[in-house]
């Protein structure tokens, strides 16, 4: 864990530092408007959001008790991604963009997997309901970009994928809204998730209800992966990735969980801002090849579900 | 008796098909003095329409094998791998390699692609019998590789999504030409294996019990499946869940015995194709928006009734 906090550090400093100018210690005006108009901001949104995303994804893989139950088969990053991408590739004027249509509909997807996946049949169901519901998303995102032949590629990269592109102070303020709200809802139903990993009837001999648990558990992790994926799109894999490598290193609180996926988010960005300068590569790109090399390694070793 | 049904409805959604357009023209305008409208129909329906059956057939038929070989009544193209690694391929290449214009090059591609799909679904889901829920997160993992790939090239944003929706617009014969003879022989191949697949879909025991050599017939019905899948993927795009919708139609019509069961699908799997293509001209979106959003309802019946491991 020392490792992760000493690693966290270097990230924030580097993400302060590194770019077209290098500053360590801003002088000048310009510098101080480059480190803290530009890069501190999107230094908080990066930690923030992969926090959010770490935090989610831990609560997904233990009340579904499945280490692939990860945020992106969950319809509600594909739910957002679908409204804000629509919204921009037909030209709609809405207020509050990107911020409304991405909560709305993070809410419609969501809320179309929790209603489907009610009464399922066991965790790989809901798991595989909800992968559905996200394609059907993904769907309506490809096809408007296709139809309106978008000119917006940006917005293909960031809905699908997940980008820190262009973060600004004013970008924060709603994501500060959602975590004053999703934080405590997170500290409520942690205790349950703690029962519903031990199995299904172990639970209800300890007076839980599993479904309720589960459904509680669900809406907690949408609420966080909205207030992310409004801002900055799903940043892929980054809810697979942080609890299967906090686990790694022996802990398996929610805690260790936001804290690797804060470092794993804020250290992918550095790269992916810097290796191939000056072409920006996605963050989600970056997160998504390293979840592949970690699932190689680990999938074949994990129990079944 | 049913596959007749199947077959009508087949008839009536082609002559839809060739009729919906912004011209008035239908079939009949081929024997008519009208030589534009003779050339609409010739050169852009009749070919957007062929490609759409060929297309369907392929998808459905992979399906098919697909469900009997991994035995998981979920396994389809798209949940698989197989689907997105040959988008993968024909995405890479036509933006990195540059050859959109040579159909056949994009075919083999594609088959690269969904072979390196299949396989990667092969490591990551080893003896664990969990192929559905795996499947998918290794199918999202290559679409984010695609995506990635239009990083490189930006300006090709539209044509990217085209791909991995799957759509019929501005297919022409020269489209058709290296996707026939796919479906022949995928066709004609998977006939040849019906009676091993009946084997394999029961489960291992049973195939060791009767003196099948289960991995040699399992790689050749995975290699067939890429083959069908590759052939449509390189035409048309992803189409996705046709090859998950069709072997539940056929399989409600005509049962589980693969020599009845694979032809019924390919039907199927061309008339829905046909069917989305028509309907999404007349709404105006790509088929594959059609089929998608249909077949993601499909699966979340399937995936319900079943528990993922069906």
């Amino acid at each position: 864990m020392r490792l992760v906090a000493l690693l966290g550090v270097f990230a924030a400093v580097a993400a302060l530092a590194l770019g077209t100018s290098f500053v360590l210690f801003p002088t000048t005006h310009l510098e101080q408007v480059v480190v803290w108009q530009l890069r501190a901001p999107r230094l908080l949104l990066g930690a923030a959001a992969g926090a959010c995303l770490g935090a989610a994804g831990l609560l997904l893989r233990t009340s579904l008790r499945n280490p692939l139950a990860v945020p992106e088969l969950l319809g509600v990053s594909g739910g957002a991604a679908a409204a804000v991408g629509t919204c921009i590739a037909f030209g709609l004027s809405v207020p509050g963009a990107p911020l409304t249509p991405a909560l709305v509909g993070a809410a419609v997807g969501g809320a179309l997997t929790l209603l489907a996946v009610r009464g399922a049949k066991g965790p790989a169901a809901v798991l595989l309901v909800g992968a559905a519901v996200g394609s059907a998303c993904q769907a309506v995102l490809l096809a408007a970009t296709a139809m309106t032949d978008s000119r917006e590629q940006g917005v293909l990269v960031r809905y699908l994928l997940g980008s820190l592109t262009g973060t600004t102070w004013s970008a924060l303020v709603p994501v500060g809204v959602g975590l004053v709200v999703a934080v405590p809802a997170l500290v409520a139903v942690l205790p349950r998730v703690r029962l519903l990993r031990l199995g299904d009837e172990e639970a209800m001999s300890a007076g839980l209800r599993p479904g309720r648990a589960r459904l509680a558990a669900l809406a907690t992790a949408s609420l966080l992966v909205a207030v992310v994926v409004a801002q900055a799109g799903p940043i892929a894999w980054v809810g697979f990735f942080a609890p299967a490598l906090a686990e790694r290193l022996g802990r398996s609180g929610v805690v260790a969980a936001a804290s690797v996926g804060a470092v794993v988010v804020v250290g992918a960005d550095v790269l992916a801002r810097t290796v191939l300068y000056p072409i920006e590569l996605p963050v989600g790109g970056l997160t998504a090849f390293a979840a592949v090399a970690l699932g190689l390694l680990t999938a074949r070793k994990r129990v079944r579900v | 008796m049913r596959i007749g049904g199947l077959g009508v409805l087949l008839v009536v959604a082609c002559f839809a098909h060739i009729s919906v357009g912004s011209t008035g023209a239908g079939l009949l305008a081929l024997f008519g003095d009208d030589a534009g409208a003779r050339m609409v129909v010739w050169e852009l329906r009749a070919p957007r329409l062929l490609v759409g059956l060929c297309a369907g057939a392929c998808l459905g038929l992979a399906g098919a094998i697909l469900q009997a070989a991994v035995r998981n009544r979920l396994a389809s193209p798209e949940i698989t791998g197989v689907g997105s690694g040959a988008v993968l391929g024909a995405v890479a290449a036509s933006t990195v390699g540059g050859l959109a214009a040579q159909p056949a090059a994009m075919a083999g591609a594609a088959l690269v692609g969904g072979l390196v799909g299949g396989g990667l679904l092969w490591v990551v889901a080893g003896r664990s019998g969990d192929v559905a829920v795996r499947g998918v997160v290794v199918s999202a993992v290559l679409v984010g590789g695609t995506l990635l790939l239009l990083t490189a090239k930006p300006q090709l944003a539209g044509a990217v999504s085209r791909w991995l929706l799957g759509s019929l617009a501005g297919r022409t014969w020269e489209h058709l030409a290296p996707l026939w003879p796919v479906l022949v022989v995928a066709l004609v191949v998977a006939c040849g294996l019906a009676g091993v697949m009946d084997v394999l879909a029961v489960d291992d025991d049973h195939a060791h019990a009767v003196g099948l050599a289960v991995v040699p017939w399992r790689t050749a019905a995975l290699v067939t499946a890429a083959l069908a899948t590759a052939g449509a993927v390189a035409a048309v795009g992803a189409t996705a869940f046709v090859g998950l919708l069709a072997p539940h139609a056929a399989r409600a019509l005509v049962g589980p015995l693969h020599r009845r069961l694979l032809p019924t699908a390919a039907l199927a799997g061309a008339l829905s194709v046909v069917a989305a293509d028509a309907l999404g001209q007349v709404v105006g979106v790509p088929a594959g928006a059609v089929t998608a959003l249909l077949g993601a309802g499909v699966l979340v019946v399937v995936a319900r009734r079943t528990g993922g491991f069906g």
